[in-house]
């Protein structure tokens, strides 16, 4: 656009008024939709910052070859997600100076805690991928009104601990945690524990490691869990960390001797080479498994496009992300008939979102009434029998977040207490 | 140990540099990852075009030994602020770390590398109902080789006495004819070599990634404030010092492994304000 001083004098002004008649952001009601999205492009997590890009990606290109939201393309504005100081700078560009009409994406429970207040600052309708707003294993926003949470970060925990109970009860003795040093690693391991107790499985915990998120060297932490000789190892790494440490591990001839639980590794199977990594280990996918038998066709489509595109199997992340689109894209719809036809204001969409439920990639998800995801957890013991140089699971079982996820308003902790076993 | 040796070459190539040049050279951690990042890159590719799988340990030298190719011209940037103030110093030498990190983002993504499972040809051992990868022994053994070379480089040889000379009274020795910019340039290579060799040697049994040049630069600080500034014994018995508290600090209080490690380097300080081993050769 060519903008001279003076129309440039008069935007400005225009800004000015709206700004100052305290409007919130306008949205505009012709010319596409505008979806911001928050990626991690680089560190360890940037590989499953990619993959929700590619589900956000096929998402769009499909509602808008669908013809779009009401008659209005969706048009991607993409920012980085990366510390929480930064991710907030952008999410306030993407709302305030983008004038997105929402906001999907965060990874980072960290980032989480960080926007989820700023969203209902600024009333800026977000939509998380991953990130929750938890701090340790309870909520912080039990009421929020913009900010919509992906499921609890314990979830893989909880059922990889169900699992673990239904599978080695009275075969396990010790237990030891290598975990990354953060709020996810911390929460998943206290969630196993809970677990183990709730089983009366009578495990002593013999060690707990917590190495940094990003750590490439773990040859003094295999060393440590050689001279414990735990009966199992728990695990939530999700990133290289999970095949760097299990190459270390199998080196140092570490697995053979020990059982292994790894919660969210699945979200990297393909680094999980058969080379290193054992057969009849516990491997969590998170909410998608790239192969499942029993998946749906929208899910084996879009496994199809995936490796034709990028030669790689899928993950969760693009499942997170997928969910994000349509769910938008039901709730306006949803929103407008209520509206009468006329396009809705982000109030009128957050209502509509409250309890709806759309297909995604892994199966039909929803929204909470508190804004919290549900959706379906895969998971299952490791195997060599597939054609590729990496594992996989099965047979692969399912748990919904009905059985895995504390309910809206519950403490992690009763909840557990309270399961009938 | 195994971490002792990563620390100690990346330390090994500060000290020398700081020693001669007096230049506080942070880049070191730089040339440790693109040692890393190159050695994977070069080994994939002599695999692929068949090399036999043991043979690869010497295409990693090569690979060290080729960036270290990068010293010269980084010396030659350096080259103009070598009379100005440390923290210039500093500053331009971190600005070549940021500047390091892009290149990586934009040859081998941001994405850590790996390099398969190759670095098992050369077995495992059991010792005492342990099981230790043959190779992490050879990144051990060729720690404490670069090691005993460097002492010898510097105590027997010609090479050895003017760096020595040179970093005890740069005039004295240009007034007896050293070629300073030649000598720079020399040492700077041989510092930034120690830097490459080391990440491609240690790199198959770890991974390389974008933040591993600063976290080395933070680690290899604590190295360098136990031994002493410019001491190659400091890093050497720093570089152990560091890695062996660390590998105790996980086995048995692993919340205290970074505590463990600053506390030695507040107690030296405040024992020892100059290191361990200052004023040592070079």
């Amino acid at each position: 656009m060519n903008t001279t001083r003076r129309n440039f004098i008069k935007i400005l002004g225009g800004g000015t008024a709206a700004a100052g008649i305290g409007v919130a952001p306008a949205f505009a009601q012709t010319g596409p939709v505008k979806m911001g999205v928050l990626v991690i492009k680089s560190g360890v997590a940037a590989q499953v910052g990619e993959s929700g890009l590619r589900g956000t990606q096929w998402g769009v290109d499909r509602v808008n070859a669908g013809g779009g939201i009401l008659g209005r393309k969706i048009e991607l504005v993409v920012e980085e997600e990366s510390s929480p100081k930064d991710t907030v700078e952008r999410f306030r560009k993407l709302a305030l100076q983008n004038k997105a009409d929402v906001i999907t994406g965060g990874i980072s429970t960290g980032v989480g805690l960080a926007l989820g207040p700023v969203a209902e600052e600024l009333k800026a309708l977000w939509l998380s991928w991953d990130a929750t707003t938890q701090k340790g294993v309870e909520e912080t926003m039990p009421n929020p009104k913009y900010a919509f949470r992906s499921c609890d970060n314990e979830c893989e925990a909880i059922m990889a601990s169900i699992i673990t109970a239904r599978n080695w009860k009275g075969k396990i003795k010790t237990v030891a945690g290598i975990n990354p040093d953060y709020s996810y690693g911390r929460d998943n391991w206290a969630a196993f524990l809970a677990v183990m107790k709730r089983y009366d499985m009578g495990v002593t915990p013999v060690a707990d490691l917590w190495p940094k998120l990003g750590t490439t060297d773990f040859t003094s932490h295999v060393a440590a869990l050689q001279q414990v000789k735990a009966d199992l190892i728990f695990s939530c790494f999700w990133a290289a960390d999970a095949s760097i440490f299990l190459k270390q591990a199998h080196a140092a001839g570490l697995i053979p001797a020990t059982r292994l639980v790894f919660t969210t590794a699945g979200g990297v199977h393909e680094t999980l080479k058969k080379a290193f990594t054992p057969e009849g280990m516990i491997l969590g996918y998170n909410t998608m498994y790239f192969e499942d038998p029993k998946a749906s066709a929208l899910q084996k489509e879009f496994v199809k496009w995936h490796y034709e595109k990028f030669k790689e199997w899928p993950n969760y992340e693009s499942d997170h992300a997928y969910f994000t689109v349509v769910a938008y894209k039901a709730a306006v719809e949803r929103a407008a008939k209520a509206a009468g036809g006329k396009w809705p204001t982000a109030e009128q969409i957050i209502p509509a979102l409250e309890g709806l439920e759309v297909e995604s990639l892994s199966g039909m998800r929803r929204y909470r009434q508190d804004h919290i995801m549900e959706a379906n957890f895969y998971q299952g013991l490791t195997t060599y029998k597939n054609a590729y140089d990496f594992v996989t699971v099965n047979p692969v079982e399912m748990m919904t977040t009905k059985q895995v996820q504390k309910p809206s308003g519950v403490g992690l902790y009763d909840w557990i207490n309270g399961w009938k076993v | 140990m195994f971490h002792a040796a990563t620390l100690f070459l990346v330390a090994a190539g500060l000290q020398l540099v700081f020693g001669v040049q007096k230049i506080v050279n942070l880049a070191c951690g730089s040339f440790y990852a693109l040692g890393a990042y190159f050695g994977i890159s070069l080994v994939t590719w002599a695999l692929q075009a068949g090399l036999p799988p043991p043979l690869f340990l010497p295409v990693l030298l090569v690979a060290g030994l080729l960036l270290a190719a990068i010293g010269p011209l980084v010396e030659r940037l350096l080259r103009l602020i070598y009379d100005r103030d440390e923290s210039f110093q500093m500053l331009l030498t971190f600005a070549l770390v940021l500047m390091f990190e892009d290149v990586i983002r934009r040859l081998w993504g941001t994405s850590p590398y790996q390099l398969g499972q190759i670095y098992l040809v050369y077995g495992q051992l059991r010792v005492a109902g342990l099981t230790i990868p043959v190779y992490n022994l050879i990144v051990i053994a060729a720690g404490l080789a670069i090691a005993v070379l460097m002492g010898w480089l510097l105590a027997r040889t010609r090479f050895g006495r003017i760096v020595r000379a040179s970093a005890e009274n740069r005039a004295m020795s240009e007034a007896l004819g050293v070629d300073m910019s030649r000598l720079y340039t020399r040492v700077f290579t041989l510092g930034t070599a120690l830097g490459t060799v080391g990440g491609a040697l240690v790199v198959p049994a770890t991974a390389a990634s974008i933040e591993i040049a600063v976290e080395l630069i933070v680690e290899a600080f604590a190295v360098v404030v136990i031994g002493g500034l410019g001491s190659m014994r400091g890093a050497f018995v720093g570089a152990l010092i560091v890695g062996i508290m660390r590998a105790v600090a996980i086995a048995t209080y692993p919340e205290v492994e970074m505590l463990a490690i600053y506390l030695v380097v507040v107690a030296v300080l405040v024992l020892r304000p100059a290191g361990l081993f200052a004023k040592a050769a070079a």
